[in-house]
């Protein structure tokens, strides 16, 4: 399966009379967008702003942050299951506004995490800060349960993600990538000597709040399977999950993948990236036994000689990585884990919830217990009053100037496991 | 068994499911799910299922086993550690939570524990 | 300009090698020996008002006394950083170099650094507790070893914010503090998995906790019948403690007589353990050694019969080494009576 993903880079965001791109300005018409909003009926109201890169904002609760993608060619439209057809994406070409995003706030619960930062040093942390991003403030109808809440406010985001997709879809772009997985036994014909390696992409799966959805599905309620990667990057994988904001995966990250961008820049030169498995982590036990049974049973199927495992969330999450780290190690399968940890403000705890010593080969992204310090924003988007409840934050979090004293969990995407970021600890 | 601290779990599946209710807290019903586990139950689901971190939120429902069996190992190991995590995280005590957020965390803690019961909406 | 007191052994300070390793502790104004390359690192940012000189063999053999003494002569100068070493791979030196170092940062409280390689035993003792940068095991690795304790150095005076011990070169000391990587963390997750691929050396950035769990053994099949040992490291000894078993880093265990003992008693037994509150074990040692309830069932016949012999050492800051060593010995001998289980009491 081969994909072309072309670059349109955007350099700038602007409210305008008409949505388009031109001269690397994302213009937008922010009527349009709020009535693509309204669409929906469970929003009494919606909001529309800008924020970025540099500027003195704060955005607050965060709950997805999403790339404008749009099919050029080739079968299927982005977010299938979700947002288009069930149909296989992946391949032919897609137009990517690289630099853009779509960011959604809105308080589904009291707790909502995530804050990114355009400037100061709560920026170095989260990525979304180099973005120029449309942020979109949802009110829900009053009553609306907290479960229609979140996929009303997921959907918002996907819809309007393609709105502004569909405005590079017939742009030239800058810089066009490719990506080819090849079939297995092209594969082993093509790279004889080269090891074969699979990527384990663990996705958080464990009820509201807490879900990512295949293709539509709801990853709980999938075995583990295989999937190419190209697909990935048309929208196969989205999330739904808004708990831990410093190490969930949003839309963004799994669209971006940077373990499957890495994997294919070795790929025909040091290694043979086979393909995909994606795993999900269950609240019950015999669920985790099963899928990291699968997970390494499927390794051993597709004859890979290493993998990286990648790990989304807190806590119980920890228990699946170590599974599946033991079972594809027990198959002869060399593993590299991805993890972050949860070392106490001090940095002296224990690190994960869960250990094993086959696990000796592992990437940190950072201890989210670090204690930071975030100076107040000129100007804040969302409900800044949620500071002093959600993770990481504590009674008094939020000082009278606006300025923040809390654990790095805060801050969306800061500790990412997916190897994201350079942020690591030691 | 369900073994909760949370009146919501408690209320809604309690004619279905054998529920030890819990009146105490997070950790209190993280050390009951231990003692179980000591007695030989065993531990069906995760004592940290759910992203949230366990400072943030005040409940939590574990599901054991209906019978006691042999001493399990694995689940020995697995709520002792999370006991381990509960401590370290609750070296810094537990927010304020206004009546709304309580209400929030209690349907999260329900709906993480339906998934398991393969309860849908 | 920031103050330095330098510590270095009778070698670096040219008196002579092992022959002359019993010469006490004294003090020099000035620099000796190393001290020049640290001079010149630090540039106009430091300087060392003195350096003490001190035989390898004097400091481990008098241990105490040494300690005391360096302790006023550091103290005259009124540092801002105390720097013992670096002591590479000399094992007596390093050790020396980590106690009195630790001695300073504890009494004087004032920053400490030194320096070692990996398996100097010193290394292991001191890493957790104070600061010690990783050497090459040989003087040949001094240049390289000073371009990382000066500029730390200057930052522990300082009072500077320490980074990671990827950043600052000291060892890691199961403190975790982020920092940034020059790659994203896939990059790193791809190269360590080309490392581990190609057979090549890769280091994890997370090493997991030694957990050691042993596999237990089957059960006794009839413990109405089996002969059951008491072997503790809460410290319990007969009163007086006759081995003189250390109440830290203890470097043996006792063997003691309870043929006929019912009960372990104030005026009989104490705990020799220097960790915890001794209080409620002395008041009745049956609480950390369970001596009384063992012969309640040896009397019920709930359990054949309790070993005549109880083994007891200190689990305070015990090298697991020595931990180790200890219980091959008496397990040997435990079996060799026909001890048929063990229990294990801790603290």
């Amino acid at each position: 399966m081969k994909l072309e993903l072309g670059y349109i880079f955007i350099k700038d965001i602007q409210f305008a009379e008409q949505s388009k791109v031109e001269n690397g300005t994302l213009y937008v018409n922010k009527e349009d967008v709020k009535a693509l909003i309204l669409e929906d009926q469970n929003f009494k109201s919606a909001d529309v702003e800008l924020a970025r890169p540099g500027e003195s904002i704060r955005i607050i609760p965060v709950k997805d942050v999403i790339e404008p993608r749009v099919k050029v060619e080739g079968p299927g439209g982005i977010f299938p299951g979700m947002i288009s057809k069930v149909e296989t994406v992946g391949s032919g070409k897609t137009n990517v506004l690289k630099g853009a995003a779509v960011v959604t706030t809105g308080k589904i619960v009291g707790f909502q995490e995530g804050i990114i930062d355009m400037k100061g040093p709560g920026a170095e942390y989260t990525p979304f800060s180099k973005l120029n991003n449309l942020v979109l403030k949802c009110e829900p109808i009053d009553g609306l349960k907290q479960h229609e809440h979140e996929k009303a406010l997921r959907f918002a985001g996907y819809k309007v993600a393609e709105y502004l997709g569909n405005l590079a879809k017939s742009l030239t772009p800058d810089e066009v990538h490719t990506f080819e997985t090849p079939s297995l036994t092209e594969g082993l014909k093509l790279y004889p000597d080269l090891p074969r390696v699979a990527y384990v992409l663990m996705l958080q799966s464990q009820g509201l709040m807490h879900d990512t959805y295949v293709y539509g599905v709801d990853a709980k309620k999938s075995l583990t399977t295989m999937i190419y990667p190209t697909e990935i990057m048309d929208g196969a994988i989205v999330s739904g999950n808004c708990v831990s904001a410093c190490d969930k995966n949003t839309t963004y990250h799994h669209l971006n993948n940077p373990v499957i961008q890495d994997l294919f820049e070795q790929h025909g030169k040091t290694l043979n990236f086979v393909c995909v498995i994606i795993s999900n982590e269950n609240v019950y036990l015999a669920d985790k036994e099963r899928s990291s049974n699968w997970s390494a049973k499927l390794a051993e199927l597709l004859g890979v000689d290493g993998v990286i495992v990648s790990e989304e969330g807190f806590g119980n999450p920890d228990t699946d990585l170590i599974m599946n780290c033991k079972k594809i190690e027990s198959k002869g399968i060399k593993t590299v884990l991805i993890t972050d940890e949860y070392a106490g403000r001090d940095g002296t705890s224990q690190s994960l919830a869960d250990a094993d010593a086959k696990a000796n080969a592992v990437v940190s992204g950072g201890n989210a217990n670090e204690v930071i310090e975030l100076p107040p924003m000129d100007k804040v988007i969302g409900h800044p009053e949620v500071v002093d409840t959600i993770a990481g934050g504590f009674d008094g979090s939020l000082h009278d100037d606006g300025s923040i004293t809390a654990e790095l969990q805060v801050i969306t995407g800061a500790t990412n496991e997916m190897g994201f970021n350079r942020l690591s600890a030691r | 068994m369900i073994i909760t601290n949370n009146d919501l779990v408690y209320s809604k599946l309690k004619d279905d499911y054998n529920i030890l209710y819990i009146d105490g807290s997070f950790r209190d019903v993280l050390v009951k799910t231990r003692d179980k586990v000591h007695a030989g139950y065993e531990l069906l689901t995760h004592p940290l299922s759910s992203s949230l971190k366990p400072n943030e939120t005040p409940y939590k429902s574990v599901i054991i086993s209906d019978k006691k069996g042999k001493l399990n190992f694995n689940s020995v190991y697995i709520i002792e550690d999370a006991i381990i995590e509960y401590d370290k995280f609750n070296m810094n005590i537990i927010k304020k939570i206004s009546e709304k957020i309580r209400k929030d965390f209690k349907l999260i803690d329900l709906t993480v524990l339906e998934s398991a019961l393969n309860i849908n909406y | 300009m920031l103050k330095v007191v330098h510590y270095i052994n009778q070698f670096f300070a040219n008196i002579g090698g092992e022959e002359m390793a019993h010469v006490p502790a004294e003090i020099r104004e000035g620099i000796v020996g190393p001290g020049l390359a640290f001079k010149q690192a630090f540039g106009d940012e430091a300087e060392i008002v003195a350096t003490v000189v001190c035989g390898d063999s004097y400091f481990n053999e008098n241990m105490e006394k040494a300690k005391k003494d360096i302790i006023e002569m550091v103290k005259k100068y009124n540092p801002d950083i105390f720097i013992a070493g670096p002591a590479f791979n000399a094992g007596r030196y390093g050790v020396a170099c980590g106690t009195i170092a630790q001695a300073v940062k504890d009494e004087l409280k004032i920053p400490v650094l030194t320096g070692m390689y990996e398996e100097n035993p010193g290394a292991d003792m001191f890493k957790n507790s104070i600061y010690i940068v990783s050497t090459k095991n040989s003087a040949a690795g001094m240049r390289k070893a000073v371009k990382t304790m000066a500029p730390l150095a200057l930052k522990l005076a300082k009072e500077e914010k320490i980074g990671s011990s990827a950043e600052e070169g000291y060892m890691p000391n199961g403190k975790r503090v982020n920092f940034y990587e020059k790659d994203r963390g896939s990059k790193r997750a791809v190269k360590m998995l080309l490392n581990k691929l190609n057979g090549k050396p890769f280091t994890t950035e997370f090493p997991m906790p030694d957990f050691d769990r042993v596999p237990p053994n089957p059960p006794v099949k009839d413990i109405t019948k089996a002969t059951i040992a008491l072997v503790t490291s809460g410290g319990i000894v007969p009163k007086g403690n006759p081995d003189h078993i250390e109440s830290s880093s203890a470097s043996k265990y006792g063997k003691y007589d309870i043929d006929g003992v019912m009960d372990l008693t104030e005026e009989t037994f104490q705990t020799a353990h220097g960790g915890y509150d001794p209080v409620y074990a002395n008041e009745d040692p049956d609480r950390v050694l369970p001596v009384d309830i063992m012969r309640e069932f040896e009397k019920e016949g709930k359990i054949g019969k309790l070993y005549r012999y109880f083994y007891a050492t200190v689990g305070n800051g015990t090298a697991v080494k020595n931990a180790k060593a200890f219980a091959e010995k008496y397990a040997k001998e435990l079996k060799a009576d026909g001890v048929d289980a063990v229990i294990l009491t801790s603290t």
